[in-house]
C-alpha cells in the first residue's frame, strides 16, 4: 500500500494578509470628497501592476479597503491611488498625509486587456471616481501614444466641484489625437460647458466605422447598463467592450466570497469584465 | 445582466458553458497539501471502550483534543475539552461543525501597534491537536474546505493551512436521522481527509489506520489489537446499514444539478422560501462547507493596539454585497435565498466538480423559519422537469 507522505504546502506567502507598510510620499485634495495620494514602498520598488488592478489599503485599527491604482505602470517608483472619503477607512486615509505610513497589499485582480487595445481608437467612459483607474488608462495609452489610435474620453460628474484631475482633462484634450469631453448631471452657476449624464455624451463624438473601436467602461452600477445600450448602438462588438466591476471585498484573494458574481470572484477574475462576460451573469450590473 | 429586452439591453445569445467533468483542473489542488487517506484502510485494529479513551486522555495531556460532547438534552458540540470522558461517542449531528478547528468562529489574523511603520507578524497557530469524532459528512466537508482554502485561485489561505496541517482527525461512524440526505451527495463512506476511522463492533471500535499519523496513537496505546477478518468487514456492513436508513434524497444526479437550476434561476419557490426566511443566517453558520468571511480591526481599550479579525459571515445577511454609497448587489432577500442553493450546487459545483454541500441536515435541522434545503432543491427539480416536458 502506498502512502502518502505528509507535505507542507511549498512556501506560501504566510504574510497573505499582511500589508506590506508604505509610505505616502505626497497628497493633496482633488475635491472636497476625492484624495490623491502618491505611495512609497519600501526601497522605493515598483509596484508592477496594469492598469484596471487595484491594491487593498489598510490603516490598522480602521480596516482595509480596494482602491484602484491611478497611475500608469508607467510612472517608476511610486504610484498613485486617488480615494473618495465615504466611510471608516477611507475617511481616515483622508486625513493623512506626506510621511505617514498605509499598508498595501496586491496589486490584485486581472486589469484592462491593454493589448487589445492598441491599434484601435481607445473610447474611455468615465463616472465619477470611476475616472480613477481610468486615468491609469489614459496615461498608458499617452505614454507610449503611437501605439494606440484616437483617445475619446467621456467623463460625467454630478457637479463641476466633483470633476476630478481637471487640470489633466485640459492637458490631454491639446493634442488632437484625443478628445476629451465633460459632462455633469445638471446646470450648474459658472458652468457653461456640456450638461446632461454622461451617456448624453455620445450624441457629442463619431467614430470612424473603418476602425477597430475599444472601450473602457468605469463608474457607478447604475450607469453600466445605459452605456452598454449606446455602445451595442454603436455596434462596439461586445468582447472589446470593458467594464470595471465593483463588489464588496474582504480578503482579495478569491477566498472570503464577497466579490462573487455567479460563478466569477471580481477579486480575481475581474474587476475587469468584457460585456460578453457579463452577458452570462444574472447579477452582475 | 442578462439580455433583458425591458431594459433596452440587447437579448442574450443562449450560451453552453463548460461541461461538468469530475476531473475539472483545481479539483484536486488540496490534495498537494495535506496528506490524504486512501479510500480504504491501511489495516485494521481493534480498541476497547476503555482504550479509546485512554488514547482520547492521552491526546488531552501531550496535545489538545476538539471532540463532541453534550450540550442539551438533545444537542451536541465540538468543544476544545480536559475531560475524555465528556467525549460523546454516539450523536447525530453537532450544531456546529468541527471546521471550527481550522476555521474558528472568530480568529485572529495578525496583531498590530497602531500607527506602527513596521509590517505585524501573521498569527498562525500549528500547535497539535486531535480532532475526534467527524462523521464521514463531515469528513467530507473537511475535503472540500482544504481545497477552497488551499490553493485554489493560486494561494493558499496560511490560517487555514497550519492549523490543518497540524491535525490528526478521527472519524467515526453514524447513523442518521430524517435530515441526512449523505447518500445524494456521496459523503456516506468518506474516509479521505482522516488519519483514523472508527467503527462501533461488539468488542469496542474496529480502527481503520489511514495514514502513517494514525499508527501513532496506536503504538503509544497497548490495547490495540489485529482485527480478524469479520471485524474487518463491519465498517462496509455498517456502511451498508445506514444508506438503507437514509429517507432523504435529492431527485437527480448531482451533475445534472448546475445546468437544472439554472434553467430555473427565476423559479418560484426561490420566491416563496424568501417570504418565510428571516435573513438570519443559522443555515450558513452550521453549514460544514460554507466558507464566507468577514475581517475587521478590533482595537484595545487604550487604542493603542489591536488586532484584525476574520469571522464567519452570512451570504444570507442583507449587508453582505453592499458597496460604499449604499449598492447592494443581493437587496432583495430572493437574491441571497437563491444565491445559497445556486452557490453550492452550481456555481462550486462546476469549479470544483463536486457540490459544497455534504448532506449532514444541520441548515435544514436548525433552520428557524423550517426551511428545508432538499425540499426546495427538489421542488426547483420538480419545476425543471416539468418545463421539460412542456
Ligand atoms: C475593485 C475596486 C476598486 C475600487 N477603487 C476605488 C478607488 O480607486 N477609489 C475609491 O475611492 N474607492 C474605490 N473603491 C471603493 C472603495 O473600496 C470603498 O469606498 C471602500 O471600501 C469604503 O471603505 P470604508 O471603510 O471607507 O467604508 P465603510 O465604513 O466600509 O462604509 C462605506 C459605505 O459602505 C456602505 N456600507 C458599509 N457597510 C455597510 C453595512 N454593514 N450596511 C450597509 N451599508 C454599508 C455604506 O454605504 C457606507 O457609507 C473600489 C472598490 C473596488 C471593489
Ligand atoms: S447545505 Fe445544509 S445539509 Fe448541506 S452541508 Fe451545508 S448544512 Fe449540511
Ligand atoms: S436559517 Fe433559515 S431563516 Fe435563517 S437565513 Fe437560513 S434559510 Fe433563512
Ligand atoms: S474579495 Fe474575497 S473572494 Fe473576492
Amino acid at each position: 500500500m502506498t502512502t502518502v507522505e505528509r507535505r507542507f504546502p511549498e512556501q506560501q506567502p504566510d504574510a497573505l494578509f499582511v500589508p506590506e507598510m508604505a509610505t505616502i510620499g505626497r497628497a493633496e485634495n482633488l475635491t472636497a470628497q476625492d484624495r490623491l495620494f502618491e505611495i512609497e514602498l519600501p526601497g522605493g520598488k515598483d509596484l508592477g501592476h496594469k492598469p484596471g488592478q487595484f491594491v487593498e489599503v489598510s490603516i490598522y485599527g480602521f480596516g482595509e479597503a480596494p482602491i484602484s491604482v491611478s497611475s500608469s505602470p508607467a510612472r517608476r517608483g511610486s504610484f498613485e491611488l486617488c480615494v473618495r472619503k465615504l466611510g471608516g477607512l477611507t475617511g481616515k486615509l483622508y486625513t493623512l498625509g506626506a510621511g505617514d505610513s498605509v499598508g498595501i497589499r496586491g496589486p490584485f485582480g486581472n486589469g484592462f486587456a491593454m493589448e487589445d487595445f492598441e491599434g484601435a481608437d481607445c473610447l474611455i467612459v468615465a463616472g465619477g471616481i470611476g475616472m480613477a483607474p481610468l486615468r491609469s488608462v489614459v496615461n498608458t495609452i499617452l505614454a507610449d501614444r503611437d501605439r494606440y489610435g484616437r483617445l475619446i474620453l467621456l467623463y460625467g460628474n454630478r457637479t463641476p466641484d466633483d470633476i476630478l484631475f481637471a487640470d489633466e482633462l485640459e492637458a490631454w484634450g491639446e493634442d488632437d489625437r484625443n478628445q476629451v469631453l465633460v459632462t455633469i448631471d445638471r446646470p450648474a452657476e459658472g458652468w457653461d460647458g456640456h450638461v446632461g449624464v454622461v451617456t448624453t455624451l455620445f450624441e457629442e463624438i463619431t467614430l470612424d466605422p473603418s476602425r477597430k473601436v475599444v472601450a473602457a467602461v468605469v463608474g457607478p452600477p447604475v450607469m453600466y447598463r445605459f452605456v452598454y445600450v449606446e455602445l451595442a448602438m454603436m455596434r462596439i462588438p461586445e468582447d472589446h467592450i470593458y467594464f470595471s466591476l465593483e463588489r464588496r471585498m474582504k480578503c482579495g484573494v478569491g477566498k472570503c466570497g464577497h466579490c462573487q458574481v455567479e460563478g466569477k470572484y471580481v477579486c480575481i477574475d475581474g474587476p475587469v469584465f468584457t460585456g460578453e462576460a457579463l452577458r452570462e451573469f444574472h447579477e452582475s450590473i | 445582466m442578462r439580455g433583458d429586452p425591458d431594459n433596452g439591453v440587447p437579448v442574450a445569445i443562449a450560451r453552453v458553458r463548460g461541461a461538468f467533468c469530475p476531473q475539472c483542473p483545481g479539483s484536486d489542488t488540496a490534495g498537494e497539501m495535506f496528506e490524504r487517506s486512501e479510500r480504504f484502510m491501511r489495516r485494521a485494529a481493534v480498541l476497547s471502550e476503555t482504550g479509546l479513551r485512554e488514547v482520547l486522555a492521552r491526546a488531552c495531556q501531550k496535545t489538545r483534543l476538539m471532540a463532541p460532547v453534550r450540550r442539551g438534552k438533545t444537542s451536541f458540540d465540538f468543544e476544545w475539552i480536559d475531560d475524555p470522558d465528556a467525549v460523546q461517542m454516539d450523536y447525530v449531528r453537532t450544531v456546529l461543525p468541527p471546521k471550527k478547528a481550522f476555521l474558528p468562529v472568530r480568529e485572529m489574523l495578525l496583531e498590530f501597534a497602531r500607527g506602527a511603520q513596521q509590517a505585524a507578524a501573521p498569527l498562525l497557530d500549528d500547535a497539535p491537536f486531535v480532532l475526534f469524532g467527524v462523521h464521514p459528512c463531515d469528513l467530507t466537508a473537511i475535503n472540500q474546505l482544504d481545497w477552497a482554502m488551499g490553493k485554489r485561485h493560486g494561494v493558499a489561505d496560511p490560517h487555514y493551512v497550519a492549523r490543518r496541517s497540524a491535525a490528526l482527525i478521527v472519524g467515526i461512524d453514524c447513523m442518521p436521522d430524517e435530515y441526512c440526505f449523505c447518500t445524494s451527495v456521496d459523503s456516506s463512506d468518506a474516509r479521505e481527509g482522516a488519519d483514523l476511522f472508527l467503527t462501533p463492533i461488539d468488542a469496542g471500535y474496529l480502527v481503520e489506520v489511514l495514514t502513517d499519523r494514525g499508527e501513532q496513537p496506536l503504538a503509544e496505546s497497548g490495547d490495540g489489537r489485529d482485527a480478524t477478518p469479520e471485524e474487518e468487514a463491519a465498517p462496509r456492513a455498517h456502511g451498508a446499514e445506514k444508506k438503507r436508513r437514509v429517507t432523504t434524497r435529492i431527485e437527480s444526479e448531482l451533475e445534472a444539478l448546475p445546468d437544472l437550476l439554472e434553467r430555473r434561476y427565476g423559479a418560484e419557490v426561490f420566491e416563496e422560501t424568501a417570504a418565510r426566511c428571516y435573513s438570519c443566517g443559522t443555515c450558513t453558520n452550521v453549514c460544514p462547507t460554507c466558507f464566507c468571511f468577514d475581517v475587521g480591526d478590533e482595537v484595545d481599550l487604550l487604542l493603542a493596539s489591536g488586532t484584525r479579525e476574520r469571522r464567519y459571515d452570512s451570504c444570507q445577511f442583507l449587508d453582505f454585497a453592499v458597496v460604499a454609497g449604499g449598492h447592494n448587489f443581493r437587496g432583495e432577500r430572493v437574491d441571497r435565498v437563491r444565491h445559497r442553493w445556486f452557490r453550492k450546487f452550481v456555481y462550486l459545483l462546476r469549479e470544483h466538480g463536486a457540490p459544497f454541500c455534504v448532506g449532514c441536515g444541520r441548515c435544514s435541522k436548525f433552520c428557524t423559519a423550517e426551511i428545508g434545503l432538499v425540499d426546495v432543491l427538489n421542488s426547483v427539480l420538480a419545476e425543471a422537469k416539468e418545463e421539460a416536458v412542456r
